[in-house]
């Protein structure tokens, strides 16, 4: 049997593909099995054997050398989608395991949870290896879908149902956006595909400059909603304070990752598109307010924050406007740096979730900072763990979180940003202090009634923490294990 | 090889401790740990002195240690400092004595690192890592009202440390340098044009501002002395980690000559500022350690002085006061310690009189005080001199003032001297512990030695410090034009 020519080369669909293999058959096996710990085994299998193939197809291709397409360069394998895809398997697989220890204590025990978390991924890894902007459309639905479900998913709660609605409204208000977006660029380029794009604006005697502007402006107000840069952030509090806390995790982790690949790829094109014109410089400039807004409202907004869930939300908002800066700068910098922080960000906040999740109340309450009291003498493991998490989100070396920073301000510095650079430093600044508040409430506050009670951690949970810890270590010390990987590769620009 | 060795060895005695389950052999431990480091540092001369080695390619970073320079200098003496400290320490620490001596231990290997570090992005990580057992000791161990010292410190060193990140990740992408390491950007840093230059060297010099401290970014150092722990060994790490005038003399001044040249009139009136009137505050203080916190922010107005006058001899003499002041204001931290046993305060009214009970406890406090406030013949005397007589030749104005400050300083030396030991008694004074002895001997063994033989020191200093002027020489004006400039 043989495929048109237009397929290509199917096999770069094999992580995806598995991953929604398994979604079914975890759903599947849910209708008829009551034993929900064999299904989370099912569903990390998944996530695993996803992870090995994309691992395995990535070796192929820096041996090889060239970027592989399927589906008439629907679908892409390079350099973007192979990293990102490997930083948002790790990611779902990390949260699935958190979600797995505590589905049955917080009351997440539905046979569909792990189908959803499934589906997501899928979404996430589609919406990242898209090579038109209509798969990167349908990437997004069926990763928010599942993520708008998994957000209102505890039952009989108030806040987690409003956090799925809130989610819900605002993401079918942002997708409309983008496809209007969407709908303007192949109006002014008459194409779908990133390649085409540049191709057709490039072509002399292109009129419809303005008109792709408009469209790529379109394009990424949709995306900013998915990565919430301010203002565009406005969901974000809400939804992960609401959400249950694993799905949270997960949220933090995959969606932000994915949402950013597609980011990268899509400015990246666009960009290139506009040309250096006057008008090419409308969407940078754009881009640059916004992830100044975003540096500045996040990290002031998580100062003011007294739950440590919610300081958490306002933080990933920050986090999102470092990694801004690299998808401001562009190019293999770019793509080195927003790779690297998002990977040492996903082992960094899945850890911070464990933690968060082992003091929590088995109605998903009681974030409040107070609890954190005298933490130290009485857990001293676990405030040792939440002490390094916060270092590495405050950027201390030798954590991973710092030499994320660093990267990241060193390619918005090469790239001609300093300015953005310098005010992200100055609101580094501020968020050292609520990150290094909980870390003082810990070791400097003596316990009283507030404190969480000493609940043993699931070993589940403690793997968790533990591969994330050991990571946010051994990235800070070892950066070259990402950052040089990721230089070697040849740079395959064709399409982005 | 070896100078890795002195980062790694107290590294691992650090993260040991905690673990040792017999309190018995906590402060042995510690004490050997940095003996040891010490031991190293004596042998780390000539190839095995440094070690380079590619950490980061895609970054242009590299693990490059040097012992042989000024830094090792700096780093051994840190070393012999710390080995009374942590003796100290050991014993007078109740709560956690291992996670105390821990922390030491990892400040020690931070210092090195920070001192040996021949890469900008080394060099930061250390000057960082630091950071934490400091606030650590503080947070931990400190007085009542550690929580806002705490935060103040926290803030200050952060607000200064993410400035000089912006500077240490512009220098190379703008200059084109290799990468990180020293001699890497010395090839491509001062080949840029002064107003980028100037930038640069502006975050650098905020962040080293905050270290050295000098006036106004002082304001965290006062606080933490007085917050410290009472036994005055976290006082010392404090001390042995005011590292800013090193970062200025061997990162900032070197790779940005211009930039310095463009500023360095600014680095002395505040350095001369800081000089007298931390010196005049010092000399009015009623509380034991705020005002010994307030001379050692005077000696560190000099030492601004002295490397910002861009002359060979200021610099010489500032790195040399930099090294004999971690000696005897930490040495002077120490004897605080050793007060605070006796009358169970810091307050200079509750003292008086101790020379009577304690007369050979008197004598050595006389030594390590008197060297710190600059007598000829001890430790900060020949550093200061030749930072006040390099100053004079190119900015008179500033020397004159940093003079007044020395002989304020020495006013203070001996106000507090008669406070502390003459006068009436209204009890009799322990005379000097064994423990106290043994504590005071490296101190004052040092102080001699700075204050005998300074030559080899000086050697080395200047060595570097000429070094680094003549890198510069090509693109500026030389030395003497730079700092008439200086002195406007």
């Amino acid at each position: 049997m043989s495929l048109p020519p237009e397929f290509g080369d199917l096999v770069v669909l094999l992580p995806v593909v598995t991953l929604i293999v398994f979604a079914a058959l975890t759903l599947l096996f849910g209708v008829f099995t009551r034993e929900r710990a064999a299904l989370g085994g099912l569903a990390l299998t998944g996530v695993i054997a996803s992870l090995v193939f994309n691992v395995f197809l990535w070796l192929e291709a820096r041996a090889g050398g060239v970027a592989v397409t399927a589906l008439g360069g629907a679908f892409r394998g390079d350099p973007l989608s192979y990293a990102f895809s490997f930083v948002i398997l790790v990611g779902a697989g990390l949260a699935l395991v958190l979600a797995d220890g505590h589905r049955k204590r917080l009351e997440l025990d539905q046979p569909e949870l792990h189908p959803l978390l499934l589906l997501a991924a899928s979404g996430g890894l589609v919406l990242v290896s898209a090579g038109d902007l209509v798969t990167l459309l349908l990437g997004l639905e069926i990763m928010s879908l599942a993520v708008y479900v998994l957000a209102a998913w505890r039952e009989r709660s108030r806040v987690s149902e409003e956090a799925g609605m809130k989610y819900f409204l605002l993401g079918a208000f942002a997708s409309a956006v983008l496809v209007y977006g969407i709908a303007l660029t192949f109006g002014a380029t008459g194409r779908f595909d990133f390649a085409g794009i540049a191709v057709a604006a490039a072509a002399p005697g292109f009129e419809s400059l303005g008109l792709l502007l408009l469209g790529a402006l379109f394009v990424l107000i949709g995306l900013a909603f998915k990565v919430a840069f301010v203002p565009f952030h406005q969901w974000l509090p809400d939804v992960y304070t609401g959400a249950p806390t694993p799905v949270t995790a997960f949220m933090s982790v995959v969606v932000k990752t994915a949402a950013f690949g597609a980011l990268l790829r899509t400015t990246g094109t666009l960009v290139e598109a506009l040309g250096v014109g006057p008008i090419g410089e409308v969407l940078p400039a754009v881009l640059a307010v916004l992830i100044g807004l975003t540096m500045v409202v996040g990290n002031f907004g998580a100062l003011l924050q007294s739950g440590v869930k919610r300081m958490l939300a306002y933080s990933a908002v920050a986090h999102a406007g470092y990694v801004g800066l690299a998808v401001l700068a562009g190019g293999h910098a770019g793509l080195q740096a927003a790779s690297y922080y998002l990977l040492t960000y996903t082992f960094t906040s899945v850890a911070a979730f464990a933690v968060l999740l082992s003091l929590m109340d088995d109605d998903d309450r009681g974030d409040r900072i107070e609890r954190l009291a005298g933490l130290g003498r009485r857990r001293p493991w676990l405030a040792g763990a939440l002490a390094v998490v916060m270092l590495s989100l405050a950027g201390f070396p030798p954590f991973a979180g710092f030499i994320g920073k660093a990267v990241v301000f060193q390619a918005a510095i090469a790239a001609g940003h300093a300015a953005l650079a310098v005010l992200g430093i100055a609101t580094a600044v501020v968020a050292v202090v609520f990150y290094a508040r909980v870390v003082m409430t810990m070791y400097m506050r003596e316990p009283d009634a507030h404190t969480a009670a000493a609940r043993p951690m699931s070993r589940r949970t403690a793997v968790v923490l533990s591969i994330g810890l050991v990571a946010t270590v051994v990235f800070g010390l070892f950066p070259g294990l990402w950052l040089d990987w990721i230089a070697r590769a040849p740079w395959w620009s064709a399409g982005f | 090889m070896i100078a890795a060795l002195m980062v790694l060895l107290p590294l691992a005695v650090a993260l040991a401790l905690p673990w040792a389950k017999r309190p018995a052999i906590h402060r042995p431990l510690a004490v050997l740990g940095v003996a040891a480091t010490l031991a190293l540092g004596v042998f780390a001369t000539g190839g095995a002195g440094s070690l380079e080695i590619a950490w980061v390619p895609a970054l242009g970073t590299w693990f490059a240690v040097d012992a042989t320079g000024a830094g090792g200098v700096l780093a051994r003496i840190a070393a012999a400092v710390m080995l009374p400290t942590v003796l100290w320490a050991g014993a007078r620490v109740d709560d956690r004595p291992q996670v105390f001596l821990a922390w030491l231990l990892a400040t020690l290997a931070g210092l090195v690192g920070i001192f040996l570090a021949r890469d900008l992005v080394l060099f930061y990580v250390f000057w960082e890592l630091t950071l934490l057992p400091a606030l650590a000791m503080l947070a931990g161990w400190g007085l009542t009202h550690r929580r806002a010292a705490t935060l103040k410190y926290l803030l200050y060193a952060v607000a200064g440390s993410f400035a000089m990140l912006i500077s240490v990740l512009a220098v190379r992408p703008l200059s084109g340098a290799e990468g990180y390491r020293f001699d890497q950007l010395l090839a491509a840093a001062p080949l840029l044009d002064p107003l980028t230059q100037t930038w640069i060297f502006a975050g650098f010099a905020f962040a080293f501002a905050i270290k050295l401290p000098i006036f106004p970014l002082h304001a965290w150092l006062i606080d933490v002395h007085e917050q410290n722990h009472a036994s005055g060994a976290a006082d010392v790490a404090g001390t042995l980690y005011k590292v800013g005038g090193f970062g200025l003399f061997a990162w900032a001044m070197p790779l940005l000559p211009e930039g310095a040249t463009a500023l360095a009139p600014l680095g002395l009136a505040l350095g001369a500022f800081t000089a007298i009137y931390a010196a005049m505050i010092a000399t009015r203080h009623a509380h034991l350690k705020r005002a010994l916190a307030y001379a050692s922010l005077s000696h560190m107005g000099i030492v601004a002085v002295g490397l910002f006058s861009l002359h060979l001899a200021g610099q010489t003499g500032s790195m040399a006061l930099l090294a004999a002041q971690m000696v005897t204001t930490g040495g002077m931290f120490l004897v605080s310690g050793m007060l605070h046993d006796r009358r169970g305060s810091f307050e200079l009214e509750a003292f008086g009189g101790l020379a009577r009970g304690a007369p050979a406890l008197a004598a050595v406090t006389l030594v390590v005080l008197f060297a710190s406030v600059g007598v000829p013949g001890l430790a900060n005397f020949p550093g200061e001199f030749l930072a006040l007589l390099g100053t004079y030749q190119s900015a008179p104005a500033a020397a004159v003032v940093a003079v007044l400050a020395s002989i304020a300083l020495g006013a203070f030396g001996v106000g507090l001297y008669q406070r502390l030991f003459q006068g009436e008694a209204r009890e009799r004074a322990q005379e000097i512990k064994p423990l106290e002895v043994a504590v005071f001997a490296p101190i004052v063994a040092l102080t001699l030695w700075l204050g005998v033989a300074p030559a080899a020191n000086l050697t080395v200093f200047e060595r570097e410090a000429a070094a680094a002027q003549v890198a510069a020489a090509p693109i500026t004006p030389p030395a003497d034009a730079q700092a008439s400039g200086g002195a406007r």
